[in-house]
């Protein structure tokens, strides 16, 4: 039976190193990706990664529980990479991967059924998108990155933005109507030349 | 056909993306994007937006944080020593019991008089002795002149003593320097010591410049030894650049070929 996250923050309140260990082998992936999306950095978003389970283990003793302990290691993620974006006075951005062998591309990322050129538009198209994120609002990035990559509920996005859930869904509207805009302005990919779709 | 409940509402349209709605709410909305053609666009597109999203993936990367605490430190033997917190009031009062004590024992005299305020201990100096004690140590010890002068006056003294008649030396004994000193004459003295201080100045020069040539030996290897290094990491990224360059190359020339045999 799997042990649940409140569980293990239970046991790690105690004094149980490992339970902590066991939740940061639970959550550090979700959480890189959370903070490479948002800063776009791979490098910067390991340090703050590791800055944020040990924000979160000096600071157990406080959690009381009261939300789900993922989304406090979001908000603890969040205000890192917010801090580091203030700090560093800049937009994030998206590494490219230029530079890279075709054959390692189509070694490493390529699936069965998927052809090298598939690789390389699902590549270009990768890029595309992360530079127009970076292009956005940090809220309007932030409410997209919870909702379409983490699965979290527009009420917890509120929480975790404290702010009305309404405001959520038109962060995520006009996110995502600039998003298109931008994607359109910039050219290519396979829902984009697929045009318009009925849901 | 416009509906004002639908039309332009993102709360709607979200949770409608996101099959968050409940059921009839949602059946409801998609009747209306039957009929209006600007909602269905807008939707379609929104969710073709979600499609891209899908494309985008952070690299791999090794993640295998811990939480490490640090070691306890071991017990001293003198532990046992180790006083337990104190309150605030009886760290005040230790303080001030160490204070007096120190003051008694070390005969704290303090007089105000019209020279003023003065503090003094029982082991303190008299005030000549003081400033002999401070005008000695303020002499610096190792002045690099200093070496120089003592040998000077060593030779002077050395040729003092040469110059006197060994049976002068003899008989006076304890006899007065002065008085002795007469085999050499006053100017002979003076052109002697002049001799001696030109020898030195001298001889200080040629250390001087040869500190400076020294230094100037050591920055010229240095720079060179930087200019080097910065050679070589501007090689370095040259390679990188050229590396990089014709890795496209061969990713474009990669392209064509497939695309030309498609053809």
């Amino acid at each position: 039976m799997t042990v649940t996250d409140e569980e293990l923050v239970a046991r790690s309140i105690a004094g149980d190193t490992e339970s902590f260990d066991q939740l940061i082998l639970r959550w550090e992936r979700p959480i890189y990706a959370l903070a490479y999306r948002q800063i776009g950095r791979e490098e910067d978003a390991r340090d703050i990664v590791q800055d944020a389970f040990l924000r979160a283990f000096r600071a157990l003793p406080g959690f009381k529980g009261e939300a789900k302990f993922s989304s406090w290691l979001y908000r603890i993620t969040l205000n890192l990479c917010r801090d580091f974006m203030r700090r560093a006075r800049r937009a994030p951005f998206a590494p490219t991967p230029e530079g890279r062998d075709v054959e390692d591309m189509a070694s490493a990322e390529r699936s069965t059924a998927e052809s090298i050129e598939d690789v390389l538009t699902r590549q270009d198209l990768s890029r595309h998108v992360a530079r127009a994120m970076g292009t956005l609002p940090e809220e309007q990035r932030s409410a997209i990155l919870l909702k379409e990559y983490h699965g979290l509920t527009f009420q917890e996005i509120a929480e975790l933005q404290g702010c009305p859930l309404s405001t959520v869904k038109t962060r995520l509207y006009q996110g995502l109507t600039m998003l298109r805009r931008e994607l359109d302005r910039r050219g290519t990919g396979p829902a984009r030349a697929e045009g318009s779709r009925t849901p | 056909m416009n509906d004002p409940r639908y039309c332009g509402n993102p709360d709607i349209l979200m949770s409608y993306l996101y099959e968050d709605g409940d059921e009839h709410g949602r059946h409801a909305f998609e009747a209306h994007l039957q009929s209006c053609e600007r909602c269905a666009t807008d939707a379609a597109g929104l969710r073709a937006v979600r499609d891209d999203l899908a494309a985008w993936a952070p690299p791999d990367t090794v993640l295998d944080f811990r939480i490490v605490r640090d070691p306890a430190p071991a017990r001293s033997r003198w532990a046992w020593l180790t006083l337990p917190p104190m309150p605030a009031w009886a760290q005040l009062a230790a303080a001030s019991l160490v204070v007096g004590v120190a003051v008694g024992l070390s005969g704290l005299e303090i007089q105000y008089d019209q020279q003023g305020l003065v503090v003094r201990t029982g082991w303190s100096k008299p005030a000549a002795a003081r400033t002999a004690d401070a005008s000695a140590a303020a002499k610096p010890a190792d002045a690099p002149w200093r070496a120089d002068l003592v040998a000077a006056q060593e030779q002077l003294r050395n040729e003092w003593r040469q110059t006197l008649p060994v049976s002068t030396t003899t008989a006076q004994g304890q006899g007065s320097p002065i008085g002795a000193g007469k085999a050499m004459s006053d100017g002979e003295y003076l052109a002697r010591v002049r001799q001696l201080i030109e020898a030195s100045e001298t001889r200080q020069q040629r250390e001087l410049a040869l500190r400076l040539t020294q230094f100037m030996r050591d920055t010229e290897t240095q720079r060179r030894a930087d200019m080097a290094r910065v050679a070589d990491g501007l090689g370095v990224l040259e390679g990188r650049t050229g590396a990089a360059a014709a890795q496209q190359r061969e990713m474009m020339n990669y392209l064509v070929r497939v695309s030309q045999k498609q053809q």
